[in-house]
């Protein structure tokens, strides 16, 4: 994750971890990685995120709803 | 020469599971696009009605064991993250999919196997759930000046301390800015308080589910406006009458220094349950 990276790249991941990391079902039997483990990769890479987002500018936009008047 | 055990299972393979959809839905051109998939071989794990999407992956690279160095390995990280979301994209075109938390990942196939065949049930309660949908975002972020330009429109007294500002001089100007920054301030402040439930009332008809998610601080939101909602809604796959509703708010809320950004289609992971319970 290069500090190069557009800003673009950088909301749709944001976005992809609150989701892939945060949801989703959880399931039971033999995994090798418990939920508590993939918890902690979740509040780290928010914090990595929004250590390397702070250091991007200018900001741009994903997509705009409704942006006819 | 016979490698020590160690090695032995260092090397060996388990499955990732990306998610689970229905063996009726996941037809054959799921497999089909699913095999043509570049980056990752998927496969489809029948058990019964239900069909696990998933990849064989080597166990070395997905142990706990391994858990500290791939924590600190943001590119590993990425690029696993992306791969979980683009299998579960190419899914969603062809077939409704309940996605799994990242990292699934089952020691063998008889584990995998007996997880689809015991949480039968829950699993398709949750699969029924979204069937034929998709879910996709909705944040709204608000521009200050905007916010005050609209305000100056609908309220007599914000409008009347703009022109006396715009005409005083020296320490009375001074007085009658702060006095309407107050006021902005103030009206701004009730309309955080509101303008979830507005969004919500506007948009929950037209969508089968929705929930408001906590908002996210202005440098992980990508904009230096302030996040007022974000929310996530179930919504069909044609997402037809969703987006009607949500170009009609736009237009309404614009006025208030309000855009609305829409994101996805996603696979719905915030309308699948988190924990499926002890079998």
């Amino acid at each position: 994750m290069s500090e190069q990276q557009s800003l673009k790249q950088q909301v749709t991941l944001l976005e992809l971890v609150d989701r892939v990391l945060n949801k989703g079902v959880v399931v039971s039997g033999d995994i090798t990685l418990s939920v508590a483990d993939v918890d902690l990769v979740y509040v780290g890479l928010r914090v990595l995120l929004s250590s390397v987002a702070t250091l991007e500018e200018p900001r741009e936009r994903i997509s705009t709803a409704g942006a006819a008047p | 020469m016979i490698p020590p055990a160690a090695t032995l299972s260092r090397n060996s393979l388990g499955w990732y599971l990306y998610g689970i959809a229905a063996a009726d839905d996941a037809s054959a051109p799921l497999g089909a696009r699913l095999a043509a998939g570049a980056e990752q071989e998927v496969e489809l794990v029948a058990e019964g009605p239900l069909v696990g999407v998933a990849s064989r992956v080597s166990l070395a690279e997905f142990d706990e064991q391994a858990l500290p160095e791939r924590l600190s390995d943001a590119t590993w990280l990425e690029q696993k993250i992306r791969t979980h979301e683009h299998v579960l994209e190419r899914v969603l075109e062809d077939a409704s999919v309940v996605p799994c938390r990242f990292c699934t990942v089952y020691r063998d196939e008889v584990e995998l196997r007996r997880f689809l065949s015991e949480r039968r049930e829950t699993l398709q309660a949750a699969l029924d759930r979204v069937r034929g949908k998709v879910e996709v975002g909705v944040k709204a972020f608000i521009d200050r000046d905007r916010f005050a330009a609209g305000q100056a429109r609908q309220n007599d007294e914000i409008r009347q301390l703009e022109t006396r500002v715009s005409t005083a001089e020296g320490g009375r100007a001074y007085l009658e800015r702060r006095r309407l920054e107050q006021l902005v301030a103030s009206a701004l402040g009730d309309f955080r308080g509101e303008v979830a439930e507005r969004i919500q009332t506007r948009l929950l008809p037209a969508a089968e589910d929705g929930h408001a998610l906590p908002l996210q601080a202005p440098e992980l939101s990508g904009r230096e406006e302030e996040m007022v909602f974000n929310g996530a809604y179930l919504v069909t796959a044609d997402r037809g009458g969703f987006e009607a509703a949500l170009a009609s708010l736009a237009r309404e809320i614009r006025d208030d220094g309000v855009d609305l950004e829409l994101t996805g289609p996603w696979p719905a992971y915030n309308f699948v349950p988190e924990e499926l319970g002890a079998a």
